[in-house]
């Protein structure tokens, strides 16, 4: 991109960000009062409960089932709803539930082919929680039937939804950044990522995470959605995968590794360099991509730009809103930057009002009701998913996994 | 074994104390208790655009507004409260706080009239849904979101088995459930403002304590420190009373009832007061049956 293209589209860049404007008049950014859309969780855990929790916002969804094995958990669930229906299983609440425009499927990662085969049969929409499936045979099954039916399918990749983060996109494929120097992301959290069971006889079903037999462990099930982002913003995928792993906080018996490493190396010889642990929370999560102009960090609900010193400047600077880290000033990344400068409100939309998964759930109920592009598709989520899964089997057995392009290919 | 976890939400540090012979279960346990507790964080914090009740104030005052079970729960609770405290208890006190600098925006002017509250807030039972009859109204759980976080995070911990732990929220809003190991209670010393006079101990066994203050957060209004609990009946801060304990099952019936004994400057009319007994050093009274209710010595309105 020529320096005159880069000014032109950063000109129009800023002018289109009006469209994602996230004023306090329109925080809650979804309404679906007209269509009315009836729809079921399926998973009632942590996942469930967030998806719950966010659909419990946007106006006009009826939950009018959930469906959960653990009888705990359900009951928990249903108290977050107004009136919905619990199951027991997937078969019960497609029999019981009646029409059904969607379902949410928040169950563990090696289950989603099972409950979305059956859902897309039912001819329900499916929004499935990333990764797609524990093997790449799986994930690729899943993918090829929601392709071939006619049901809307998206996969929980919420990234791809973020408003902040589409617009940080914006600017890194506008050449803001300038040439990939390399990525870092991290997702540190302090937990014992143990789910308690009340009945003994449940205590390896519901902590299949942490199963080798059946998890894919941090690389996976954390990694694959920082993954998914990184290769959204470039629109490549790595090449070849390394990884480490190791226990340094919960010894408590376990096989998967607390704290892993991996490094992803890109087509152009960029490195991705990825840390995940349940033994620290320093940092959170977020992911950074460093340019020869800039670097951009991403952290859910914010972003950040950090310019070189010897970056040209661009008109939409004048409006920003910046944060000092340490000796770093970053240039907050503001959805409707534009608009609220204008209002002089810049300061309220400093950070997303909601977590990402409040985008996901909106933008596939567009899809379900309005016909909405469907933001991350059945072969997007599959892409991720080998990216996860080549992952946890290099941190698994210490090799590099090469992520061959047959991989990635749905056929 | 005692597992010990915490965990920031509402501007505050929740700790568990978790006592069993299981480790790896006390500690999944728990930190499924700090979800609860976090979540609600997320749901009930005013300071939250995105949160449930920012979305009930932006809405209630144009239509009425579904609500799930569980919030349904809290505004039941609310408004029992608030008829038996007279209103000196109101959850719908976010355009008070507002007013007195409690909140981002600028202090509003005091001497104008109070700004609508819970009498303007109408509940449908048969719809479960709110709504505002004034367009001033805004719901604002402050004084009682933490007790009910920690009574969800007793009530998961109960359903898991664990029997015996102590819940937390910045020291001020307590939960038991059971007691220690050989001990017949979960002793907490409830110090006095006083110099020179004996704490007043709290003993918790598969109840709660809740303390409040005016102190406990304040700011600085022309030249004055001016503390957080509203009068709701006058539109300004309580001034009166510098401290309230009470002890009951809920966590969050005790915060309500509190910060309705600041307001009231003691007992209000609808507590019973036959089993009111002044505590020792004439600073507290404490009703040991039923509620186990202590209030500040000075006032006992409603003899």
């Amino acid at each position: 991109m020529t320096d005159t293209d880069r000014r032109s589209f950063l000109t129009r860049s800023a002018g289109a960000l009006a469209g994602l404007s996230i004023l306090p008049s329109d925080i809650f950014a979804f309404d679906f009062r007209s269509a009315g859309p009836r729809v079921a969780i399926i998973g009632a855990g942590r996942q469930g409960r967030a998806i719950m929790g966010e659909l419990g916002k946007t106006e006009g969804v009826e939950i009018v089932a959930l469906c959960d094995v653990d009888e705990r958990r359900l009951q928990a669930g249903l108290r977050r709803t107004s009136n919905a229906q619990g199951f027991g299983s997937v078969v019960e609440l497609l029999e019981g539930a009646g029409a059904l425009d969607a379902v949410f499927i928040a169950t563990p990662t090696h289950t989603h082919r099972q409950v979305a085969q059956a859902c897309i049969a039912a001819g329900v929409n499916v929004y499935c929680e990333a990764p797609m499936e524990a093997t790449i045979e799986d994930a690729a099954a899943l993918a090829r039937a929601a392709r071939s039916s006619g049901a809307i399918f998206q996969v929980g990749l919420d990234a791809r939804s973020n408003p902040v983060y589409q617009l940080a996109r914006s600017f890194f494929r506008s050449d803001a950044v300038r040439d990939l120097v390399s990525v870092h992301a991290q997702h540190h959290r302090k937990t014992s990522w143990r789910t308690p069971a009340s009945d003994p006889a449940r205590e390896k079903a519901l902590n299949w995470v942490l199963d080798p037999q059946v998890s894919l462990g941090l690389p996976g099930e954390w990694g694959t959605h920082q993954f998914d982002t990184v290769c959204w913003f470039t629109g490549r995928y790595p090449v070849s995968v390394r990884g480490t792993g190791s226990i340094r906080l919960h010894n408590d018996g376990r096989e998967l590794a607390d704290t892993i490493q991996c490094s992803l190396l890109f087509d152009r010889g960029e490195a991705m360099s990825y840390n995940a642990t349940l033994a620290n929370s320093y940092g959170g999560r977020f992911e950074t991509l460093f340019g020869t102009n800039a670097a951009i960090k991403l952290a859910g609900t914010h972003a950040w730009m950090f310019k070189e010193a010897d970056a040209p400047t661009q008109g939409w600077e004048v409006y920003a809103n910046r944060q000092q880290f340490h000796n770093d000033e970053g240039i907050t990344l503001i959805a409707g930057a534009t608009k609220l400068a204008e209002q002089g409100k810049l300061q309220e939309g400093v950070g997303l009002p909601h977590p990402p998964l409040y985008y996901a759930l909106g933008d596939f109920l567009k899809s379900v009701t309005e016909g909405a592009e469907v933001v991350c598709t059945a072969d997007e989520g599959y892409r991720s998913t080998v990216v996860g899964i080549c992952a946890a089997r290099a941190v698994r057995t210490g090799e590099e996994v090469t992520i061959d392009d047959s991989l990635l290919s749905l056929g | 074994m005692i597992v010990r976890l915490a965990a920031e939400a509402m501007a505050t540090r929740f700790e568990l104390v978790l006592s069993g012979t299981d480790e790896l279960f006390l500690r999944a346990a728990g930190e499924e208790a700090l979800e609860i507790i976090r979540d609600q964080h997320a749901r009930l914090s005013v300071f939250d655009r995105g949160s449930l009740v920012s979305r009930i104030n932006a809405l209630a005052a144009s239509r009425p507004v579904e609500v799930d079970r569980e919030l349904w729960e809290l505004l039941d609770l609310c408004a029992r409260i608030w008829r038996q405290s007279g209103g000196a208890f109101d959850p719908a006190v976010g355009s008070l706080m507002a007013r007195w600098g409690f909140r981002d925006s600028v202090p509003g002017k005091p001497r104008t009239p109070a700004p609508a509250g819970f009498e303007a807030v109408e509940l449908d039972r048969t719809t479960r849904t709110i709504r505002f009859l004034d367009p001033r109204v805004s719901l604002d759980f402050g004084a009682i979101a933490k007790g009910f976080a920690l009574d969800l995070a007793r009530r998961s911990l109960c359903q898991l088995g664990v029997e015996r732990a102590l819940l937390h929220g910045g020291t001020s809003s307590a939960i038991a459930i059971g007691t220690p190991d050989d001990l017949p209670a979960w002793t907490i010393e409830i110090p006095s403002r006083r110099s020179g006079v004996t704490p007043l101990r709290a003993q918790l066994a598969d109840s709660a304590l809740s303390i409040s203050s005016p102190s406990g957060r304040v700011v600085n209004r022309a030249g004055q420190a001016v503390g957080h609990i509203m009068d709701p009946r006058t539109g300004r801060p309580t001034s009166g009373v510098s401290v309230s304990a009470v002890s009951c099952a809920s966590a969050a019936e005790a915060d309500a009832w509190s910060t309705a004994l600041i307001v009231c400057s003691g007992r209000p009319a609808s507590m019973r007061a036959a089993s009111a007994t002044l505590a020792q050093e004439g600073t507290w009274i404490i009703e040991p049956e039923e509620q186990h209710v202590f209030v500040p010595a000075p006032s006992c309105k409603g003899d």
